[in-house]
């Protein structure tokens, strides 16, 4: 491949792919990220403390259940 | 991220079982080849590793379809998701990948209750967390 072919196919490939133009996104979108991030987790309501304990002692009575939930997984 | 929304809840959705299904066969794997275990579900593992992200992805995508008039709460919108694919699992398990050692029925009872509680906690605290994360919710 000699240059001639090399500079065709760089204007072969300026042609197909237009210029990307302005790339930067309009507004910093980290500080959106970090707030997102930072928000204060929900309080979690009684009834899924009910759930969990329910749960916790359905493994703790039937342990043989939880490699069959993994098959669910 | 406005666009793409049904593409970023099918993400969202199969976060959780991608991330915990290496996991899984990872502990399986140990407990076979380092402890000498032979658990009989490690035998079919293969179904749900491979099926299940899909569906977790497009029952998440269900969620965001079928629009805010009747869509449920999402904790049990995954509850739902395993009352339908929980027995059909079942089944499949005990009748097609002959592991009706494992899956009895007296099993059934006991697996039904629990699946459907862990799936409730998942997907209320970390399918929709993913989807908060990805701008869905």
């Amino acid at each position: 491949m000699n240059a001639l072919e090399d500079e065709k196919i760089r204007k072969l490939l300026h042609a197909v792919f237009p210029p990307v133009g302005d790339a930067v996104p309009p507004r910093d979108l980290w500080p959106a990220v970090l707030r997102h991030l930072d928000e204060a987790p929900a309080r979690v309501p009684w009834l899924d403390w009910v759930c969990a304990g329910v749960l916790a002692a359905l493994f703790a009575l039937f342990p043989e259940v939880i490699p069959a939930l993994f098959y669910y997984l | 991220m406005n666009t793409h929304p049904h593409l970023r809840a099918y993400l969202a959705g199969i976060a959780v079982p991608t991330f915990l299904t290496p996991l899984v066969v990872c502990g399986f794997a140990i407990e076979h080849f380092r402890f000498g275990i032979a658990v009989p579900i490690e035998r079919v593992l293969i179904f749900p590793m491979a099926l299940l992200p899909v569906l977790w992805g497009a029952w998440n995508v269900l969620y965001f379809l079928l629009g805010p008039r009747l869509r449920l709460p999402f904790g049990f919108h995954g509850l739902l998701f395993f009352a339908v694919f929980g027995p059909i699992g079942f089944f499949l398990a005990r009748f097609v990948l002959d592991l009706s050692s494992v899956f009895t029925l007296q099993f059934f009872g006991v697996m039904i209750p629990s699946g459907l509680l862990v799936y409730y906690l998942l997907w209320k605290y970390f399918v929709s967390y993913f989807n908060r994360l990805l701008g869905l919710a």
